[in-house]
């Protein structure tokens, strides 16, 4: 009865003696085996018929019948020690069976003769669960770190997309302020031209007055005379005029920089169009130069007057950016010059300047979003990442060099784009 | 950690003994099988807490660690704190090729785990004639496992050190049994001291 039930069991049963030669196969491991084996295996070594793990099994047999203690094997460690096809031969998923195993001592008949019992377990249902769960587990953690990285990038295209709404308000409101400074700045310069009429008139009236005086009435001319010079008219007559002419001089110039301003920020160009980039740096680095007056500015452009198919706010932003930064890295004396060049492919605008320059260490960051070297509260580290942002929607490079103490350049380089190209470069504006 | 409260000093010197023996027999045992010479320490007993245990077992830095069952006339749970340092060099004295995988580690340290604890408790088996079955050991973090949460307040711990000579190896294997076990343990060892 014993023998059937060790025959039937669900597990292998083998068993080998001191010389690991066969002494027993159950049905589990005779099933399993090429037909020519099945009969005459007893006293076979065991690695003769199962050759695929020798070392291992003659180890592990060796410590049980030297530590007369069972030994044990699992599938994650060593998966197939007995070459056998997976219990589901047409519907299971693995091919090659996963196998727990168990040796144990026994002894035979006779109580001195020495044997060793290998107890093998199909795993193969659990081990094909498990590895599934863990292939489910690494998709999973795949996916969530995709997902962090994407709110990552989601946290800062958000902040940039503030810092640009700021900007865009910040603009509108000095075009407004442009527009109501223009309407008194428009009558003090009428009124002043007016004045600067009436004063040379009415010194005219005075010489005038004071020459007759001088031929009809000598007392009358001695009072005027006396009168004049109490009243300080020869300095009022040689100051009044560079004064006044001061003055139209001041107010122009005030109404260049609304001019500038107005133009800079009223421009609702969103989309791309053709813009002339020599006179629009000109007229940014105006701007700048009335916020920032330590630098000298200079603007360089070959050819003249180029015009560049672009997206012009975009590319006015990622400028002034730039610029300012340049301006700024200027303590007391020193200059940021601009060069643009073009050629048949691709435009180069370098902002050079003499400044004091950013360290190895920092320039790696100078484009990431919020990084940032000045004070806690001065700036908020977006004005280079902005910029960085714009000219890759032109699928352009932009490329930092520094000096530390001597100065930097920014280059950027977009490629030149012809009006007929738009729509792979910009998103199509509706069916052409 | 005390052992007043749990054996008399007569019973503690009787059980040091057996151990001493038994797990002489296991290294031995072990040193025949990879043919070097080991070295064991003078095994400790103690009554321990949980957290006792746990910092017991987690003193050592760059450890594996490995736990099994036992069940019999007495029972309880072996942990094995194997040292990461000449790991290499035993994996090859266990005739593993160079460089050992990850799974070769795991393998290497299930079987010294299985084949020192199960040395160790069939020697104090025998000598206390006790009858006692080791399950198959199982990879172990005790970092992760809630020792605070373990439902037993003291525990009869015997540890002992082994070393191999040719490197840096060293394993530690610690005992701990249950109640019922530890009044089968003290009954015994009365029986044999008479």
């Amino acid at each position: 009865m014993f023998d059937q039930l060790v025959a039937k069991l669900p597990v292998g049963i083998c068993v080998v003696d001191e010389q690991y030669r066969l002494q027993y196969l159950n049905a589990f491991f005779l099933d399993r085996m090429r037909p020519d084996q099945r009969h005459n295996y007893l006293q076979q070594p065991l690695i003769s018929i199962f050759p695929e793990q020798a070392k291992f099994l003659t180890r592990r047999i060796k410590s049980v019948f030297v530590l007369q203690h069972p030994s044990f094997s699992y599938w994650e460690q060593r998966a197939h020690i007995f070459p056998f096809k997976s219990s589901r031969p047409i519907t299971g998923e693995e091919t090659q069976m996963y196998q727990n195993m168990e040796i144990v001592p026994i002894s035979g008949p006779s109580s001195e003769q020495k044997l060793a019992c290998i107890i093998l377990q199909d795993v193969t249902a659990q081990a094909s669960y498990l590895m599934a769960q863990q292939e489910l587990a690494s998709a999973l953690k795949q996916e969530h770190t995709a997902q962090r990285k994407l709110i990552k990038k989601l946290d800062s295209a958000q902040s940039q997309l503030i810092q640009a709404e700021k900007m865009a308000s910040t603009g509108q409101l000095a075009a407004g302020i442009a527009h109501e400074i223009n309407n008194p700045i428009g009558f003090v310069t009428a009124n002043l031209a007016t004045l600067k009429d009436y004063s040379e008139q009415l010194l005219n009236l005075c010489d005038a007055l004071a020459d007759k005086l001088q031929v009809t009435s000598p007392s009358l001319a001695q009072f005027s005379a006396q009168t004049m010079d109490t009243y300080h008219y020869e300095l009022l007559k040689e100051d009044i005029s560079p004064l006044v002419d001061e003055s139209c001089e001041g107010l122009n110039r005030v109404r260049d920089i609304v001019e500038n301003l107005k133009q800079f920020a009223l421009e609702e160009s969103t989309g791309w169009q053709l813009f002339n980039l020599h006179e629009t740096t000109q007229q940014l680095v105006k701007l700048v130069g009335a916020q920032y007056k330590a630098p000298v500015y200079k603007v360089s452009c070959n050819p003249p007057n180029l015009q560049i198919f672009c997206e012009p706010a975009s590319i006015k932003q990622a400028l002034t950016n730039i610029l300012i930064n340049a301006a700024q890295s200027i303590k007391c004396k020193g200059f940021v010059k601009i060069d643009i060049r073009a050629t048949a492919q691709r435009v180069s605008i370098k902002v050079i300047d003499s400044g004091v320059g950013i360290s190895a260490e920092n320039i790696k960051k100078i484009f990431d979003p919020f990084f940032t070297t000045k004070p806690e509260g001065m700036g908020q580290g977006l004005g280079l990442s902005v910029a960085y942002t714009a000219i890759e929607k032109h699928k352009g490079k932009i490329i930092a060099n520094s000096n530390p103490g001597r100065g930097t350049v920014v280059e950027i380089l977009v490629p030149v784009v012809h009006p007929e190209q738009r729509h792979e470069c910009a998103e199509p504006l509706g069916g052409s | 950690m005390s052992t007043e409260s749990v054996l008399t000093a007569d019973q503690r010197d009787a059980l040091q003994e057996l151990m001493n023996i038994s797990m002489g027999q296991a290294a031995n045992s072990l040193a025949h099988l990879i043919e070097t010479k080991i070295g064991i320490s003078i095994p400790k007993i103690a009554s321990v807490t949980p957290e006792q245990l746990f910092s017991m077992i987690s003193e050592q830095a760059d450890a594996y660690y490995t736990r099994q069952s036992f069940l019999g006339d007495i029972q309880g749970e072996v942990m094995s704190v194997v040292s990461q340092q000449g790991l290499c060099e035993v994996g090859a004295l266990l005739e593993y090729d160079a460089p050992l995988s990850q799974t070769d580690i795991q393998e290497i340290i299930l079987e010294l785990s299985n084949i020192l604890a199960g040395a160790c408790l069939a020697g104090l088996s025998a000598q206390l004639a006790l009858g006692t079955n080791l399950n198959m050991p199982t990879l172990f973090s005790p970092r992760k496992a809630n020792f605070e949460e373990f439902q037993w307040s003291n525990s009869l711990v015997m540890e002992v050190q082994f070393d191999i000579e040719i490197s840096s190896f060293s394993m530690r294997v610690v005992f701990c049994l249950d109640d019922a076990s530890l009044d089968r343990l003290t009954q015994t060892l009365d029986e044999l001291l008479g």
